[in-house]
C-alpha cells in the first residue's frame, strides 16, 4: 500500500514536472499568430528544436510508466484520489517556477476539482 | 500583452484534447485486447510486444496522441499552466456522461455530486482573475 502510494506520487511528480518543461518551451518559443497557416508550421518547427520540450516529453514517457506500474499492482479507487495531488502540485510549481499568478479563485477551483475526483472515484 | 486567462476557443480546445485523449486511449485499449493475451510475465513479454507492433490500432493510437500533443502545446502558448491543468480534468465528466446517455449505466448521487463539484472547480478557475483586471486593480 505504502509502495502503491509513493510509486503514484513519483508518477504525479514527474509528470507535472513535464508539464512544467512543456508550457516553458511554449512561452520560450516566440511570438506567433497562429490564426495564419505559415506561423503555425514556423511555431511547432520552433518548438520542435527546443531541448526543453524533450526533456519534457522524456518525463512524460517516464512518468507514464511509473504510472503504469501504480495502477497495475493498485486500487484504483486509491490511485485516482492520490493522483488527483498533481493538481495542487501543478499550481504551486507553476507558481514558483513559471511566475503564474495564484488568486483565491483559481485555489478554490482547483481543490474543488480535486474534491470532485475523489468522489467519482471512491463510490 | 499576450492573452493568458481563458476564453471560450482556448476551453473548446481544452475539450477537444481531452475528447482526442480518450479516443487515443480507446484505440490503444483494443489493440491491447486483440493481442489476445490477459496477463504479461517475463516470459510472453516479447510475444505481446510483437503482436502490439503489428496491431494497426495501437499504432493509430500512438498516432492520434502525438497529434494530440500538437494541440496540447497550442493550449498551453495560449493559457497559463495552472488554468490548463483543472479545465482539462474535463474528461472526468465526459466519460460518466457518456456512459449514462449512450450505454444508459446509472450515476450514484455521490458521482453527481463529484460531477458537480468538478463543474464549479472550472467555473471558479475561469474566473480567476483575467491580467488585464488585475493590472487595472493594482493601478486604481
Amino acid at each position: 500500500m505504502v509502495k502503491i502510494i509513493l510509486l503514484v506520487l513519483l508518477s504525479e511528480a514527474i509528470t507535472v514536472i513535464g508539464q512544467i518543461l512543456f508550457k516553458k518551451s511554449a512561452s520560450n518559443v516566440g511570438i506567433y499568430n497562429l490564426k495564419i497557416g505559415g506561423d503555425r508550421i514556423r511555431f511547432l518547427s520552433k518548438i520542435l528544436t527546443l531541448p526543453s520540450l524533450w526533456l519534457g516529453a522524456l518525463a512524460m514517457v517516464i512518468g507514464l510508466v511509473v504510472w503504469l506500474l501504480a495502477i497495475a499492482q493498485g486500487d484504483l479507487s486509491l490511485v485516482f484520489p492520490i493522483g488527483s495531488l498533481q493538481y495542487i502540485l501543478v499550481l504551486f510549481l507553476a507558481h514558483k517556477f513559471l511566475g503564474e499568478k495564484v488568486d483565491r479563485m483559481k485555489l478554490v477551483g482547483t481543490l474543488l476539482v480535486m474534491a470532485g475526483i475523489v468522489l467519482m472515484s471512491v463510490s | 500583452m499576450k492573452r493568458n486567462h481563458l476564453t471560450l476557443k482556448i476551453f473548446c480546445l481544452i475539450v477537444l484534447n481531452d475528447l482526442i485523449d480518450t479516443l487515443a486511449q480507446v484505440l490503444m485499449k483494443k489493440g491491447l485486447v486483440q493481442t489476445g493475451i490477459d496477463s504479461v510475465n517475463l516470459g510472453n513479454i516479447v510475444q505481446f510486444a510483437v503482436k502490439n507492433a503489428s496491431s494497426p490500432f495501437l499504432w493509430l493510437g500512438i498516432f492520434v496522441f502525438a497529434l494530440n500533443f500538437f494541440v496540447w502545446i497550442v493550449i498551453l502558448y495560449k493559457v497559463d499552466l495552472s488554468i490548463a491543468m483543472p479545465v482539462g480534468s474535463f474528461c472526468y465528466i465526459f466519460v460518466p456522461l457518456c456512459a449514462m446517455l449512450f450505454l444508459h449505466e446509472s450515476i450514484s448521487l455521490i458521482r453527481w455530486i463529484g460531477i458537480i463539484c468538478i463543474i464549479l472547480g472550472i467555473h471558479f478557475v475561469a474566473q480567476s482573475k483575467k491580467p488585464a483586471e488585475a493590472e487595472l486593480q493594482a493601478n486604481g
